[in-house]
């Protein structure tokens, strides 16, 4: 798997205009008295990978969480393909890979995939394309928890491109990768974006986000602090040659 | 590498969670572990038992009066059952309660819950996975009855079917308790003090307030322990096998309810609450199930076979009136003997205890029981049933029965060799495991999903 340029990979996204997959207004979530996060508004189109930017704490994994209706919103909405969709419903069109996650730790790694493979009825040879594109034959045999964090997250890659959801998130998808690792793993989502999906990443390291989201939102403290392409962020920003880090810095 | 076009999901076989969950069961230390905590706790017990029931057959082999008294399911099944009845009070609950919380633990369960199945479907599997485990711990236990058919003993395939159909229910609905506290805490630990404080507090209300009268006697009925005892006795009860498995099965319902994270607390505490409701009624319309038949071999559940057919012909109500306090020892005599036989004999039966029933009460009237059967009454402070029935016979006007001629039981003295059974359960048995579990833990192939980077699928 060869790296490609950030230009090509988002190549295309401006000649693929599509009808917003998922639209998300006024999301609010607190526990307790903190903000975890507080009217967030966006929408992506299928073919798109969405960046959601920000510091640790800055709220992604609960926007991830909440949309996919795994915690529940205090207020707001999810519509996808225009309708409102109520939180334990959004399964059927959207799957979360979290982070910081062993799945089933104890059984061998070839299992776990094998029971994600049946379970989104995917055939043998379809499984086997994905372990194969991930490099995961030499810890097919190996239990879960024995696996590196670089494995471990391959898995986790694997698992969400074995279920076939219009719409996947994933809670920091190169944590744990080498660079040249990421620079492999960037064109593997592409494709799946260009297959039709839209994919929401959350994602700290503000190069990796550059390299491979079509677009944005920068997130701090709960608040979406702006959200668009790289361009249009740098309009905002008044900063032509920045680049997202400089412009994340300039708007949050 | 072509991906298959996206699709939205809502259903998935039912097979492959189903696989996953028996693996996470097999998978895991605590269940090999509880296993081997069996063997000794079972063969010691099942060693006791042979001991004792040996020693009482070298008597009853001269008489047979003794030897009637010389009942296999009494003398070996129950001690032995009750040994697997500690386990899985203590251990078990350890591997339900992994079922559920080693995902809540890893983070994997945020994984499962968005898999296209209901959290019923989920607590189903987990459920199946859990009685398989229950299956495998029940191993040592059957091996028991094996080697008692080997040294020659008598088995008697109904009673023994009723009492390890009352352990199995026990076992599910331990494990659905387990279950229901790992769904609603957030870690092992505190899954397993939920679950051992109703299962060990079962024990407590069964040392500290049963056999007493009025609030504590009903509290006393909710004790887990309780429910085997009809089993115990060779009794098999629809509306008790119903109870548990109702029980059982709100249990695991309650689980799913809680399982979903993502529903808001007052969700769940309303869905909780219907759910409760639901459970409520159909236990309180299940006293309507009466059904019970008698399992046991020397039938003790019973009156002798003429009476069983004359005494359901009796059509008129029968009132009994006790005149003894729940704890007296003579009304636990007559319910053993009489009252608990009458209830499944007769269709129209009341028994009252009377409001003044204190041993410091009306010293003439305390002791007696009144029968009361259409206009007739009657009074006797006997409980046997050998003058009980003709009152409630001459009551009715009719003839005392004819006896039916019927096979008397003969009992089933024997002295066995139980060298045997210590081998087998301190040596044979632990290594047959250790074996079996060493032989789980190799990876299996994974030959037939393994292709080359980049080859097309």
């Amino acid at each position: 798997m060869d790296g490609i340029s950030p230009a090509s990979l988002r190549s295309g996204i401006a000649a693929r205009p599509s009808a917003a997959i998922i639209e998300v207004s006024g999301l609010s979530k607190r526990y307790g008295e903190q903000v975890a996060i507080a009217d967030i508004c966006f929408v992506a189109s299928a073919g798109q990978i969405l960046g959601i930017i920000g510091p640790n704490g800055a709220g992604k994994t609960t926007l991830l969480e909440t949309l996919v209706g795994l915690l529940p919103a205090d207020s707001g909405a999810v519509c996808l393909d225009g309708q409102d969709v109520s939180p334990s419903r959004r399964r059927q069109s959207m799957f979360y890979v979290p982070d910081e996650v062993r799945p089933y730790q104890d059984q061998f790694v070839g299992q776990v995939l094998m029971f994600f493979g049946a379970v989104y009825r995917r055939p043998p040879a379809g499984i086997a394309q994905i372990i194969a594109t991930l490099e995961l034959q030499p810890v097919l045999g190996k239990r879960v928890h024995a696996l590196s964090k670089g494995y471990r997250r391959r898995l986790l890659l694997a698992l969400g491109l074995l279920a076939p959801h219009p719409i996947l998130l994933m809670d920091e998808p190169f944590d744990g990768f080498d660079l040249r690792q990421t620079r492999q793993m960037a064109p593997l989502l592409r494709r799946e974006a260009d297959n039709g999906r839209a994919l929401l990443l959350s994602i700290h390291q503000l190069p990796h986000a550059e390299r491979i989201c079509d677009r944005f939102i920068l997130l701090a403290a709960g608040r979406n602090c702006g959200s668009g392409t790289l361009d249009e962020l740098r309009d905002r920003t008044g900063l032509p040659q920045a680049n997202l880090e400089e412009v994340f810095l300039a708007l949050t | 590498m072509r991906s298959p076009e996206p699709r939205r999901i809502s259903a998935a076989p039912f097979a492959p969670l189903l696989a996953k969950e028996l693996r996470e069961v097999l998978g895991g230390r605590a269940l090999w572990i509880m296993l081997l905590l069996i063997c000794p706790l079972v063969g010691y017990s099942f060693f006791q038992a042979l001991s004792l029931y040996g020693e009482s057959s070298v008597a009853a082999r001269q008489s047979a009066v003794l030897a009637v008294s010389l009942s296999p399911f009494d003398g070996i099944l129950v001690p032995t059952f009750g040994a697997f009845y500690v386990a899985v009070t203590l251990l078990f609950p350890f591997v339900a309660i992994r079922a559920l919380s080693h995902e809540k633990e890893s983070g994997s369960l945020r994984l499962l819950i968005q898999l296209p199945y209901r959290a019923v479907t989920v607590m189903l599997a987990k459920a199946l996975a859990v009685m398989c485990a229950w299956l495998l711990a029940s191993l040592p236990v059957v091996s028991a009855v094996v080697i008692w058919m080997m040294l020659g003993g008598h088995i008697a395939p109904a009673e023994t079917l009723t009492l390890v159909a009352g352990h199995a229910l026990y076992g599910l609905l331990v494990g659905a308790i387990a279950l229901f506290s790992a769904a609603i805490t957030e870690s092992a630990a505190s899954a397993a003090i939920v679950t051992l404080a109703l299962t060990i507090g079962s024990w407590a209300l069964d040392l500290t307030i049963a056999g007493r009268p009025g609030l504590f006697e009903w509290i006393a009925r909710l004790s887990l322990t309780q429910t085997l005892k009809s089993f115990e006795q060779g009794l098999f009860s629809a509306g008790l096998v119903f109870g548990m498995t109702l029980v059982a099965a709100s249990l695991l319902a309650l689980a799913g309810i809680w399982l979903r994270p993502g529903d808001r607390i007052q969700t769940k505490l309303l869905r909780s609450l219907a759910c409760s409701v639901t459970t409520v009624a159909a236990l309180a319309a299940s006293v309507l199930i009466t059904f019970s038949r008698d399992m046991t071999e020397d039938r003790r559940n019973s009156f002798p076979l003429a009476d069983e057919r004359l005494l359901p012909t009796l059509t008129a109500p029968l009132e009994i009136i006790v005149h003894l306090a729940p704890e007296d020892p003579r009304y636990v005599d007559l319910q053993r003997n009489v009252l608990a036989k009458l209830e499944r004999a007769m269709p129209q039966l009341t028994i009252r205890i009377a409001v003044e029933a204190r041993p410091d009460a009306d010293a003439v009237s305390y002791g007696s029981i009144e029968y009361r059967y259409g206009t007739r009454s009657d009074v006797s402070r006997s409980t046997s049933p050998r003058e009980i029935l003709p009152i409630i016979y001459g009551l009715a006007g009719v003839q005392l029965p004819a006896p039916v001629p019927s096979t008397e039981y003969p009992g089933y003295p024997l002295v066995a060799n139980i060298d045997l059974a210590l081998v087998w359960f301190l040596g044979a048995l632990p290594l047959l495991i250790i074996g079996a579990w060493l032989w789980h833990r190799r990876p299996p192939s994974f030959a037939f999903v393994t292709v080359r980077k980049g080859e097309q699928a």
